[in-house]
């Protein structure tokens, strides 16, 4: 049985746009170091950032990969309130693969994030142990009020067959 | 520093407490990170911590060693097994390169024996 079904792959090549309800806010970058545990005053003190060059406090390297404040959407019944593709994989079991980060800039409190998320592409593939998954890449660029790159992010999700 | 040398270990212990914290500030609220119910009907030992978490942890560690004013532009990781609440990780990271104004590391998280996650990374300095 193969697991890329036609209906599935009619979802590549989606796109989705996000833009950010508000600006990042400092409290918000204040709030991920916190939660991380990363004690660093460049995310925090202002005046330390700004002895080291910048204008203001600005976010840790990932926050913005990290983060759903960008993408405003209601929780689904697990809780989760973050972008998904709506693929056709109930009975399948998702598994994280992993992430590259390209980063072209830091994230300022003032910075107005638009996200686009593509579905770049569906694949097939049978695991050393035999079993078939699918493998679903998405690219994730996010861009300031002005169309500039923050950073981008290909994510890669992996679905297999439940035991 | 040069090719070869290791950076400063970071080791951080994972509390529900620091889970539902991380789930606050990203905004993601997926029980499988802090409700045990859910992770126990999924066969879990314990609720499991995001993996993305683990990609904070090798930025900290960069910043920490390598400055403020260093800039990470590159940052990759794959995921090789869960990470459950209340473990301790240990994040290890060797200078795979260095050039007249980057440096490239190799990182490694694990728990006691058992590798959660491996990466790259580039930054500018």
């Amino acid at each position: 049985m193969t697991l890329l079904t036609d209906e599935i792959r009619t979802h590549i090549g989606r796109e989705v746009v996000y833009t950010a309800n508000e600006e990042v806010g400092r409290a918000a970058i204040r709030y991920f170091a916190r939660a991380m545990g990363d004690d660093n005053p460049l995310y925090r003190d202002p005046a330390y950032a700004r002895d080291h060059g910048f204008d203001d406090v600005v976010a840790p390297p990932t926050f913005v990969c990290e983060s759903n404040q960008f993408v405003e959407l209601p929780p689904d019944p697990d809780g989760y309130a973050g972008h998904t593709w709506g693929l056709p994989v109930d009975h399948l079991a998702a598994i994280r693969g992993g992430n590259a980060y390209e980063f072209h800039r830091h994230l300022r409190p003032d910075d107005l994030v638009t996200t686009t998320w593509r579905l770049v592409d569906i694949t097939e593939r049978t695991t050393s142990a035999g079993e078939a998954m699918l493998v679903v890449t998405s690219e994730v660029t996010y861009t300031d009020a002005s169309g500039e790159p923050i950073a981008r992010n290909t994510e890669t999700l992996i679905y297999k067959e439940r035991k | 520093m040069k090719a070869g040398d290791a950076l400063p270990p970071l080791e951080r212990t994972i509390t529900i407490a620091d889970m539902v914290a991380y789930a606050g500030a990203t905004w993601d609220h997926h029980r499988m990170h802090y409700d045990r119910q859910v992770s126990e009907a999924a066969g879990l030992p314990g609720p499991v911590v995001d993996g993305q978490a683990l990609g904070a942890l090798m930025a900290e560690q960069l910043i920490d060693h390598l400055g403020p004013r260093a800039f990470i532009t590159h940052l990759s990781f794959r995921f090789r097994s869960m990470v459950f609440a209340g473990e301790t990780v240990r994040c290890e990271a060797e200078v795979t390169e260095v050039g007249e104004e980057h440096v490239s590391t190799e990182h490694k998280v694990t728990v006691g024996e058992r590798v959660a996650a491996t990466g790259s990374a580039r930054v500018r300095l």
